[in-house]
């Protein structure tokens, strides 16, 4: 005997409403998360209001154990010991993260008070900030004269040298390493991974100590470039090859049984499979030197003229720019400094963000 | 063999009735296009395989059966030369695909691959690529080179039983599609290339009952003018689609052997040794 779908209820169903019962808590729970949630920050804003102890003090060594205790005590109270473990995770959890948000928008936040000077001031956006150079320009002019425009320009030049250099070489490496695997496989994986610990300044001495002193060429945003693409090699290659290996064996085995060529299968199949992870790993790259100071300092040193030759001359770079502005004791100069910094977090920004743009891949759009 | 013994020999009913007429039509057995000689495969120092002989005949198909980690796909993928991908995996005997040894030195193994297509267990359909774009994939991966690509996706798919699911998405994300339509997919692909050979590694073990008839008759479709060798768990999709059946075993810690072989029929309705009978008649394995 089975049973056979009534059509008579179907209609009864059809009036039924999508609800989500898994969302509705006990009244007891309730009023401990209320209770869990409210008693250590009203404890800790009696405490800011009537001592002298400084806010982020309170934050961490006050608040942040008061409310683990509180959030285990309210489990323990309404689900057991086993109930407490978990309230301590999540409160845990979630701790580090508000922490690490607050370390960043405080970043952010700080650049944009001190930074927001340069670019905004009575007068209203100051686009001379933006694409004016430091030609005529000492650091008691005020703010409404000069920019950062040609520094803005050597930091693309620069790190444009750069992936033009590292990009290729780290790619074709993770390849080596995953596609190819030749012999020095292990060779190749031991001298990337020490190439990721040269400090910034080594690679800025190698330049200058290798093909500056010996004049082969000066100081120019190619040798400052040449830096760079030292330091961002090693990135590119170790997560391009970390990008390349989760790529599922069976699609090389597949397109190596459709009679595909080793090269093809990379450039076909692989690489288009991990495209987004690929340009992650420029952007990685990117961020990695973009902000590096003291190799510049070495190998492309400074200039208050709009360069656009990477050959001849030295050339301004953000970060040299900020290097030099913000130790002076004139207020103006720090303000650019600070301005120079804001630029640099937004240019990252945009890079970022058009990166992302390039790499979405519209067959991967549901991953 | 009349179709009464073969009747006798497995149970089925209804829709598989029509195959299975087509199935008893003996074929003059035409001259050998796959076999292989003596061959032993290893994994490192550890032997797998040992003494394969098979001949497979000129648009035939011949179904590997036996129970798991007995060595049937690492056959299959000597086939082909893929088994080389592997590391540490080694080689006796030889192969010879129209009487030439596909692992001589100056034999190109794509040129090999391109020739015996293959369709393997898992559906892996290129993520990167649209239904059309994995359709056409070996045409570009092999630089091969065939006018007419949209008679060539149609032909394909209807082939493969997915024609009529796709037609009108042809340009959406293959990775959109239910594991069943991938290998579907997956085997119009393989098609697409015009192989001689087609080895089908368990290509229907993640289909559902209608998508698995829907290639078993794509199968016997395609035996008018290709080789096919497909390694099956399922003993009824081996009485239904194969001509010739071949029998694998392997004891524990030692290399797996072709126990029994021969024609489908034979081998389900008289096999001569009792580990085949044991094994066809599911009593072990």
């Amino acid at each position: 005997m089975t049973q056979v779908l009534d059509r008579e209820q179907i209609a009864e169903w059809s009036g039924q409403q999508p609800q989500r019962p898994w969302t509705k808590k006990p009244a007891r729970l309730q009023a401990w998360i209320a209770v869990a949630a409210l008693l250590p920050s009203a404890l800790v804003a009696l405490i800011f209001t009537y001592t002298e102890i400084p806010g982020p003090i309170l934050l961490v060594a006050v608040f942040f154990p008061l409310q683990l205790l509180a959030a285990g005590i309210a489990a323990i109270a309404t689900k057991g010991r086993q109930g407490a473990a978990d309230s301590v995770i999540i409160v845990l959890s979630v701790g580090a993260t508000l922490f690490s948000f607050i370390i960043l928008t405080s970043v952010l936040g700080s650049l944009i008070v001190r930074g927001i000077g340069a670019l905004w001031g009575e007068d209203g956006f100051r686009s001379s900030f933006l694409f004016q150079n430091n030609v005529y320009i000492n650091p008691s002019t005020p703010l409404e004269y000069g920019g950062l425009g040609h520094a803005v320009i050597g930091t693309v030049l620069i790190v444009l040298i750069a992936s033009l250099i590292a990009v290729p070489i780290g790619i074709a490496t993770a390849i080596y390493i995953t596609e190819v695997r030749g012999r020095a496989v292990p060779y190749v994986r031991f001298f990337v991974q020490a190439m990721s610990g040269i400090p910034s300044i080594v690679a800025g001495l190698f330049i200058l100590t290798v093909l500056i002193v010996s004049g082969a060429m000066n100081q120019s945003a190619f040798a400052g470039g040449l830096a760079y693409a030292i330091l961002m090699l090693p990135t590119v290659a170790r997560t391009a090859e970390e990008v390349l290996r989760l790529i599922p064996e069976e699609l090389r085995t597949g397109a190596l049984a459709l009679g595909s060529t080793r090269a093809r299968v990379v450039l076909r199949v692989v690489i288009p499979a991990a495209k987004t992870g690929v340009i992650t790993a420029i952007i990685l790259g990117v961020a990695r030197v973009i902000g590096e100071t003291a190799p510049l300092l070495l190998t492309s040193l400074k200039s208050d003229q709009t360069i656009l030759n990477p050959l001849g001359n030295p050339i301004a770079a953000l970060p040299t720019y900020i290097f030099d502005n913000v130790a002076l004791p004139y207020p103006g100069a720090v303000t650019r400094a600070w301005g120079a910094a804001l630029v640099l977090m937004i240019l990252v920004l945009i890079l970022f963000t058009l990166a992302r743009i390039l790499g979405r891949d519209r067959l991967n759009r549901f991953r | 063999m009349s179709t009464a013994e073969y009747e006798s020999t497995a149970e089925y009913e209804g829709d598989v009735t029509v195959l299975e007429e087509q199935f008893t039509e003996q074929k003059s057995v035409g001259p050998i296009e796959l076999e292989s000689q003596d061959v032993s495969v290893w994994f490192g120092k550890r032997k797998v395989l040992e003494g394969v002989n098979i001949a497979c005949p000129k648009n035939t198909v011949t179904a590997l059966i036996g129970p798991s980690g007995c060595g049937k796909s690492t056959y299959i993928r000597t086939l082909n030369r893929l088994h080389e991908l592997i590391p540490g995996a080694a080689l006796a005997g030889s192969v010879l695909y129209e009487g030439k040894d596909i692992y001589d030195t100056d034999i190109d193994p794509v040129h090999i691959r391109l020739q015996i297509g293959m369709v393997f267990q898992k559906p892996n359909p290129f993520p990167s690529m649209t239904i059309r774009g994995n359709v056409l994939s070996g045409l570009k991966l092999s630089g091969l080179k065939r006018d007419q690509h949209d008679d060539i996706v149609e032909e394909t798919l209807t082939s493969a039983g997915l024609w009529n699911e796709v037609k009108d998405r042809l340009d959406s994300a293959a990775g959109e599609l239910s594991g069943g339509q991938q290998q579907r997919l997956v085997i119009a692909r393989a098609l697409a290339v015009q192989p001689h050979v087609l080895l089908m590694d368990e290509p229907c073990s993640a289909l559902d009952p209608t998508s698995t008839l829907k290639i078993e008759e794509t199968i016997r479709e395609l035996s008018k003018d290709i080789t096919i060798v497909i390694v099956t768990h399922n003993m009824q999709q081996a009485v239904r689609v194969s001509d010739y059946t071949a029998f694998f075993l392997a004891a524990e810690n030692e290399p797996g052997y072709v126990i029994e072989q021969g024609p489908t029929t034979d081998i389900f309705g008289s096999p001569r040794d009792q580990r085949t009978l044991d094994y066809v008649n599911g009593r072990f394995g």
